[in-house]
């Protein structure tokens, strides 16, 4: 599905962001990419993305990361970006749900038969014809989520999904996220989210990957955390103050 | 609220009125264009004199207003600020052309003053026309419509991006007035000495999100064509209106009305 082989990446003028990094996701992973800031996870997601160009190869749902491949690559992957703001550029949800499905080719009726099953399947049907502006930023979040699934992804990548949401609008997230039958990787910090989703994780540390392997097994462990700037999830850390 | 955040309002406030159901919202963006192009044309190609024909040239955006179910205030709320400006266009002319051709009771009535009033009137219902056509069709559909007109794809990219930028840098500019404010208590507006790193950093926080959201696009499959605005229902007779009311526009242009009415009369 995503493969990395030694890549790596350095912004103009900066030491690298990604150093010979290597990994492959296959079918049906659920992915949680974890590190500190700046550790390289979102440079990593680009990457995937073709929005930067690295060293070395990446091949993505079967095909290599080349100028030519690249609308096809994309058509592929759908990311849920940090800021939905910055997701959500059309004035409505419904407009931006049939953005992406338009400009591959679905004709207006298809794409809008696609926005009324992907908002069913996320009861957001609600939020069809609201205008983005208007929304609170867990529905936006959510609607970003809708933009991305509305163009049936094969691969999910997203950056810090459950940030700036409350409790309630994150559980809505976890469990909508936990039901969507497709791969995904997950950028975030939110390690209990990480933990209840994600059945790998990767941990990135000044650009390179610092473990890699079952999520429960990485995420119970303290040394390895704290090494790199984290700390258990808080279902693992037992009661505050003991 | 400060400023950069009610301009932001006011900017989106703009897409919420072209997001309406009359039937100047539903008629395809295409004839919209092409009548305001005819519309605007028209009136800049009456003489400078020739304020009678003009004046009744006001009846096309009066009735297309009541049909777009848009207040003609709310047109000219909006453009309060250009108003002044296109107003100012010939100011001069009473004072450089003082000839006097009518007399309104006793009252002279100079070239000057008569171009004055045109010049005027042209600014104002080439703005009425224009309003009206932003106010009905989304962004999107307009550049799609001018693209369908065979204009460069990049020209409508650029529209197209500037207009997504104009919301960035109004929102980051109001974060940033927001933060500054916080910590300058008392302040009027933001010190001379702030502009210079206000201004810098305004640009590169814009700029930042402005890729970001074009990256966006460009994940969803966005090449310059806007692909995502076809096959939207544009109700019968939409083309038809158009040929007619350009119809009409010329007709107004080269027929003597006044005459036509008063021979009826």
């Amino acid at each position: 599905m995503l493969k990395f082989e030694n890549v790596s990446y350095s912004y103009p003028g900066s030491d690298a962001a990604l150093e010979n990094i290597n990994f492959e996701i296959k079918e049906g992973e659920q992915v949680g990419l974890i590190g500190a800031n700046g550790a390289g996870k979102s440079t990593l997601m680009k990457a995937a993305l073709g929005l930067i160009t690295a060293q070395g190869n990446i091949t993505a749902c079967g095909l290599p990361m080349t100028q030519s491949n690249l609308p096809q690559i994309r058509r592929k992957l759908g990311f849920v970006l940090q800021n939905s703001d910055n997701q959500m550029f059309m004035p409505t949800v419904y407009e931006d749900m049939i953005f992406g499905p338009m400009n591959y080719g679905l004709s207006a009726e298809e794409a809008e038969k696609l926005t009324d099953e992907t908002l069913a399947l996320l009861g957001l049907s609600h939020l069809k014809h609201r205008h983005n502006h208007k929304m609170s930023g867990g529905e936006k979040r959510m609607a970003a989520i809708a933009v991305t699934l509305a163009m049936k992804p094969e691969l999910m990548l997203m950056d810090e999904p459950s940030s700036s949401l409350d409790p309630k609008n994150r559980r809505i997230l976890i469990n909508t996220l936990k039901k969507l039958p497709v791969t995904k990787i997950i950028a975030s910090h939110d390690l209990d989210m990480i933990l209840e989703i994600c059945d790998r994780v990767i941990l990135v540390d000044c650009g390179k990957i610092a473990a890699d392997g079952p999520a429960g097994e990485i995420l119970r462990n303290k040394e390895l955390l704290e090494a790199h700037s984290l700390e258990l999830p808080f279902c693992l850390a037992g009661p505050v103050g003991v | 609220m400060n400023t950069a955040e009610k301009a932001a309002l006011e900017i989106r406030s703009m897409d919420d009125l072209a997001s309406g159901r009359s039937y100047v919202h539903r008629m395809g963006s295409l004839e919209k264009l092409a009548i305001t192009i005819a519309y605007i044309l028209t009136i800049m190609s009456f003489d400078k004199y020739d304020g009678t024909g003009l004046f009744l040239m006001l009846l096309f955006p009066v009735f297309w207003y009541q049909v777009a179910l848009i207040s003609i205030s709310t047109c000219f709320y909006k453009l309060r600020v250009v108003l002044p400006l296109v107003m100012a266009v010939g100011i001069f002319n009473p004072i450089l052309n003082r000839q006097i051709c009518l007399l309104i009771g006793n009252i002279p009535v100079s070239y000057g003053f008569l171009s004055m009033v045109t010049l005027m009137l042209k600014g104002v219902m080439s703005l009425m026309a224009s309003f009206l056509l932003v106010a009905t069709t989304p962004i999107d559909r307009l550049c799609r419509s001018l693209r369908r007109a065979h204009a460069p794809k990049l020209f409508t990219s650029l529209i197209l991006r500037t207009y997504r930028y104009i919301s960035v840098l109004l929102d980051e500019t109001s974060v940033m007035m927001n933060a500054y404010m916080l910590r300058a208590p008392g302040q009027k507006g933001i010190a001379f000495k702030a502009w210079g790193s206000f201004l810098g950093q305004l640009i590169l926080r814009s700029m930042d999100r402005s890729r970001e959201l074009y990256e966006s696009m460009e994940l969803r499959g966005f090449d310059g064509e806007f692909y995502y605005c076809k096959g939207r229902a544009v109700p019968k007779g939409s083309r038809l209106a158009a040929v007619f009311t350009i119809a009409l526009i010329l007709i107004f242009r080269f027929a003597d009305i006044p005459a036509l009415i008063s021979s009826v009369l």
